[in-house]
């Protein structure tokens, strides 16, 4: 069975979802249940008295097989993630935490420097921790040693639909890496999605491109074939690139000899 | 009465009030609601009896669709 294990989980499905940007939370839940994602992302916010929300923990909550992974996204240090992150845990009883520190709303780049120190501490009290970082080898391996279950590159900035704008580095992640890498930020299309797992990605992260979507559900299953038909790929083997031609018949010219 | 400061807004309570009273003013059922109490965080067992004194920080926050 290939599965992508981070820290003592086993999950089957390799499209972890995003759960923000939907129209509704109708449309986010079918979404959801159309990608067969096992890992899905939440976020914490203020309770607004005057503005009933739906409430999405329990309806997702009660979506077999799914496992909730907050995120600590409005963190803009260390400490503030940290804290974001222990009241993740009390509110969703999982051990999963996105670290994602990002101060600057223009670009959303996140800051590597908090996010190692954030997740050095909450590695170390027991979280399965997923940062999301820009695609720096070096940083990623620092994540590593450190205790991450998995580095999180972006593949470009978040919602930017702009691809894997970092597919040499985050090949370099990869290659170097012992723990699962997992594409987060900047897909737009199921076939960038193959590519990454293609490349030997362990999962990728997709969040707006499903959200709005025309057909958010339908683009959800689309992503998951993708992923799917990307890590089988991966697993069968692609052949190397050649520079000149090498071709697929025998190139007798026995046509032209009677 | 005393104030207390609710996700950043001020709030007033009668004296006395514990953590379960604040949400009961709000009217929030304190389902899927974390409280934070000065950055200590307040669980479901411990609301009725953690009483809140005036000036207290109090965050109550939910999950919300994010990436």
């Amino acid at each position: 069975m290939d599965s992508l294990q981070l820290g003592s989980y086993t999950f089957s499905s390799r499209l972890i979802l995003g759960t923000g940007k939907f129209s509704n939370a109708t449309v986010m839940l079918e979404a959801v249940r159309a990608s067969g994602a096992q890992l899905v992302t939440i976020a914490l916010r203020r309770f607004n008295r005057e503005q009933a929300e739906d409430d999405l923990f329990g309806p997702l909550s009660a979506i077999e097989g799914i496992t909730l992974m907050p995120n600590t996204s409005g963190a803009s240090t260390a400490a503030e993630a940290v804290r974001a992150a222990h009241i993740a845990r009390e509110l969703s009883g999982s051990p999963f935490i996105k670290v994602e520190i990002h101060p600057n709303p223009q670009h959303l780049m996140p800051d590597p420097i908090e996010t190692f120190e954030a997740a050095r501490i909450l590695a170390k009290e027991g979280f399965l921790v997923m940062p999301y970082i820009t695609a720096d080898p070096v940083l990623a391996k620092r994540l590593e040693e450190v205790g991450c279950a998995s580095v999180m590159p972006l593949g470009s900035a978040i919602g930017s639909g702009q691809g894997v704008a970092t597919a040499a580095m985050i090949e370099i992640i990869i290659r170097e890496s012992g723990i699962p890498v997992i594409v987060d930020a900047g897909l737009r299309s199921p076939s960038e999605a193959a590519h990454a797992m293609e490349m030997g990605c362990g999962a990728v992260l997709v969040n707006s491109a499903v959200a709005v979507a025309g057909n958010p559900p339908e683009m959800a299953e689309a992503f998951a074939e993708a992923v799917s038909a990307g890590r089988k790929a991966f697993r069968a083997g692609l052949m190397q690139k050649s520079g000149s031609a090498i071709a697929t018949s025998p190139l007798t010219t026995f046509l032209g000899t009677y | 009465m005393i104030t207390i400061e609710l996700n950043g807004q001020q709030q007033p309570l009668p004296e006395g009030s514990a953590v379960s009273d604040l949400l009961a003013t709000i009217g929030c059922d304190g389902k899927s609601v974390a409280v934070v109490v000065n950055e200590q965080i307040i669980r479901p067992d411990n609301r009725s009896a953690h009483l809140l004194h005036e000036g207290d920080k109090v965050e109550l926050l939910i999950f919300a669709g994010g990436g």
